[in-house]
């Protein structure tokens, strides 16, 4: 699920009814995602890329090139990057730049998602930590990817551990030992192949993948490799507000 | 005075005149770890370069963008890699290809963030491998026999952060260290080596030192966080000092600073540390062991990123070990690399209106700073008195050769506050042609140690490639028109010119393969980024695109 998406979605709808709202959304979008300073520049009329403002540019043009960006050029594919309810604003916003008096603003697709603007307290502020970067590598998003942030290392998070205790004592079967070169390293398997195995190797923070040949290393089951000996940057409370916001999140 | 070159090489102590010049390989970068981009090769010289002729040309395929990249020669195999990561390990001799390697497309990052330039400065070659950072920010290490995946970890969470690296790594003993993009993104820079045995983690420095770390007081509030300084090119290295020695970007947002300096705090030095600065931390710990800020408080993006170049030469009679490096801004620093003192610095572009002048114990004084609900014209512009590509210098001459551009901006700032990973330079600033001009850049050589500019060529348009000086006592470089030329080191004079058919945003190296001696240099014009900044200000030109490698040689017959 494209969580991240959904959940600006989210606000957005709450925020945009009306033209001008609509408009001041869209130039905000604009402003972070296109004007930045090596593209288009403020208001279309700056940057390095094309100009965009007084082109003549008709709303279905914009809105199909913003979503599918040009191929070969630096202008990405919003599509898959912008919520439904950006797209429509930012559309909207180029096409005022452009003389269109009245575009279009009704936001089509998907109905709004879990809002993660909704999560307050504790789920909140475990967002914050899973993926805060103030941690570097000991972050939880170093090993999991939730609502697209984060690495996917790990498989996605399916059940929710019940509380702190029980996300320390969690148990890691899947984890395994590579023997590669006379050192034994905790590694999670990727793929065992007639030509390659391909492995996290989980010594340190944050995991190596890597693929050898299948006569170079050795694998056994089981691991002395413990979840609870690479959360160590969180203190218990901490844990505690991840724990909630993986509870908000995750849906089983 | 003129020294003789003969005195001079006497002069000089061979460690650094080993460790500074490339000769059959090109195996770093910046040629070395010293960054000089010279080759002691003098088959090709001036009085022959006239007789130079393509000896093979490598079309990498990969049209999406430009070529940009520095190739590395080891024993007779090039490795190239081209802007969406592309990687080749070429006979150097004939251009044929002995492996070649594709990274699959990533996946969309932050729309507008570095994920969206399509890009690669290089690969780095070591321990049998080699190493390159990808646009979803991961550094690989590919096998140098076979091109086969070794290992690939994750620097950052490009989804989140809005950074990627992909710059050339640096080789370091056992490790490689790469920085990152991302100043430009809310993002706090920072330098991190892996094992290149097994791509394990080795140490993280950041750039902005976090709470209870030394310098983070030079910072307003939680402004640290997103502080940016992102060290975004390839630093150098000295085996005997066992530093590691790399330029800092910008302070973020860019030119809009009071979210991040308190109210009338001095701005004289040290100011958002370690923005800005040139940094030598210790290559087994990644411990700073001097800083020396050039722009406290960058309120212009005059970020000091680029390449640091390590040399030992006389000062008032006595040999010291220094490093050269210019910032964005055009001022040119020299420092003893062994304590980061400051020993002179010179001012290379001819439009410069920021500061009025430096002290002599270098300190910027007459700041002109962008002002809130005003539009302000400052020269040079952010695409630099130099862009990222890299000057060469020679110790043959002793000269620093230098791409410098005359472009100016006009800063609009704005107070849009910090979000991750988001776009956060905090202003517009088109770049804008200056007046009255008839040429907007010239190649020029200069005495680092006088602060004398000894020649200087001009140029129409805007130079964007780096430079080349080798033996022969030649200086090479390439213009976004195509032509690819020579000149005489020690003179400047043109001495033989090439139409290679696009226009030159990469660099040239030089190596040879039994006996031959080659130049390198690799074409296609930047779309994005500076050269459509560039693009935009010459409407009546094309400088075409493309990612095609060219090699000269002398014909077989004329050597």
């Amino acid at each position: 699920m494209k969580l991240g998406s959904l959940l600006l979605a989210a606000t957005a709808f709450a925020a945009a009814q009306n033209l001008p709202d609509v408009l001041k959304q869209g130039e905000a979008v604009f402003s972070k995602s296109c004007a930045t300073g090596y593209c288009h520049g403020a208001r279309g009329t700056n940057g390095g890329a094309p100009r965009l403002a007084g082109r003549g540019f008709d709303q279905a043009f914009i809105a199909n090139t913003v979503q599918q960006g040009i191929p070969s050029t630096a202008m990405p594919a919003f599509g898959a990057t912008l919520s439904r309810a950006d797209l429509t604003a930012v559309v909207a916003y180029v096409a005022s730049l452009n003389g269109v008096t009245n575009p279009v603003i009704t936001v089509s697709g998907a109905p709004p998602g879990p809002s993660i603007a909704r999560l307050t307290g504790d789920a909140a502020r475990g967002r914050n930590l899973f993926s805060d970067s103030v941690r570097s590598f000991g972050r939880c998003s170093t090993c999991h990817e939730i609502g697209g942030i984060g690495i996917p290392v790990a498989t996605p998070i399916g059940k929710v551990p019940a509380d702190t205790a029980a996300l320390k004592a969690l148990s890691t079967p899947q984890v395994s030992t590579v023997t590669l070169g006379g050192e034994s390293m905790p590694a999670l398997i990727v793929s065992k192949k007639a030509n390659t195995v391909v492995f996290y190797d989980l010594t340190s923070a944050p995991p190596v993948l890597r693929t050898e040949s299948p006569s170079s290393v050795q694998t056994g089951e089981g691991s002395t490799w413990r979840h609870s000996s690479v959360i160590g940057s969180y203190n218990e409370a901490e844990l505690s507000a991840i724990l909630s916001y993986l509870r908000a999140v995750v849906k089983p | 005075m003129r020294i003789p070159a003969l005195l001079f090489l006497a002069l000089l102590p061979l460690s650094a005149q080993d460790a500074g010049v490339t000769r059959a390989d090109w195996p770093h970068y910046g040629g070395t770890q010293f960054s000089w981009r010279y080759s002691a090769l003098d088959q090709i010289n001036t009085s022959n370069v006239k007789n130079l002729l393509p000896a093979w040309i490598f079309q990498t395929g990969d049209y999406t963008e430009y070529l940009g990249s520095t190739p590395i020669v080891a024993d007779g195999v090039m490795y190239l890699i081209s802007a969406s990561a592309r990687v080749f390990a070429l006979d150097a001799a004939k251009g044929t290809v002995i492996w070649q390697y594709r990274y699959p497309t990533p996946r969309a990052g932050i729309a507008g963030s570095h994920s969206d330039f399509i890009q690669n400065r290089g690969v780095a070659v070591s321990d049998g491998k080699v190493i390159f950072g990808t646009r979803d920010n991961f550094l690989v290490a590919l096998d140098q026999k076979t091109g086969k995946e070794l290992w690939k970890v994750s620097v950052d969470d490009p989804k989140q952060c809005g950074c990627n690296n992909l710059a050339a790594p640096l080789i370091v003993k056992d490790k490689v260290i790469v920085g990152g993009n991302g100043g430009d993104q809310a993002h706090r820079g920072y330098l991190t080596a892996f094992y290149t045995k097994t791509g394990r983690l080795a140490w993280r420095w950041y750039v902005v030192p976090g709470p209870g770390e030394k310098g983070n007081e030079t910072w307003k509030g939680d402004s640290w966080r997103y502080g940016g300084g992102a060290p975004w090119l390839t630093g150098s290295f000295d085996p005997d000092l066992n530093l590691v020695y790399w330029g800092t970007g910008n302070a973020a947002a860019d030119f809009y600073d009071t979210d991040r300096v308190t109210a009338g705090a001095s701005k004289t030095r040290d100011v958002n540390l370690y923005t800005a600065s040139v940094v030598a931390l210790d290559a087994d710990t990644g411990k700073l062991r001097w800083h020396f800020q050039e722009v406290p408080d960058d309120q212009w993006d005059y970020d000091s990123s680029y390449e640091v170049l390590l040399m030992d030469r006389q000062i008032k009679g006595q040999m010291r070990k220094i490093l050269v490096h210019m910032n964005k801004s055009g001022l040119t620093f020299v420092l003893d690399r062994a304590t980061g003192e400051f020993i002179s610095s010179f001012n290379v572009p001819e439009l410069s209106n920021w500061i009025s002048g430096v002290t002599e114990d270098g300190k910027l004084v007459g700041r002109n700073e962008p002002e809130m609900g005003k539009t302000k014209n400052f020269c040079p512009s952010t695409a630099g008195a130099k862009s990222w590509n890299s000057t060469a210098y020679s110790p043959r001459t002793g000269f620093l050769y230098v791409p410098a551009m005359e472009l100016c901006m006009d800063i609009t700032p704005n107070d849009t506050k910090a979000t991750e990973g988001r776009f956060y330079m905090n202003g517009d600033f088109p770049t804008r042609l200056p007046p009255n001009r008839s040429t907007y850049s010239h190649v020029d050589a200069w005495d680092p140690i006088t602060g004398k500019k000894i020649w200087s060529v001009p140029y129409k348009y805007v130079l964007l490639a780096s430079m080349l000086a080798t033996g022969g006592d030649l200086v090479f470089t390439g213009d976004p028109e195509g032509n690819f030329f020579a000149l005489d080191a020690r003179t400047g004079d043109k001495l033989w010119s090439f139409q290679t058919g696009a226009g030159h945003r990469g660099a040239s190296i030089s190596y040879s393969v039994n006996g031959r001696q080659y130049i390198a240099v690799t074409t296609g014009f930047q779309q994005t980024v500076v050269g459509s900044a560039v693009i935009g200000l010459f409407p009546e030109e094309s400088f075409r695109a493309g990612s095609t490698l060219v090699v000269f040689a002398l014909p077989e017959a004329s050597r």
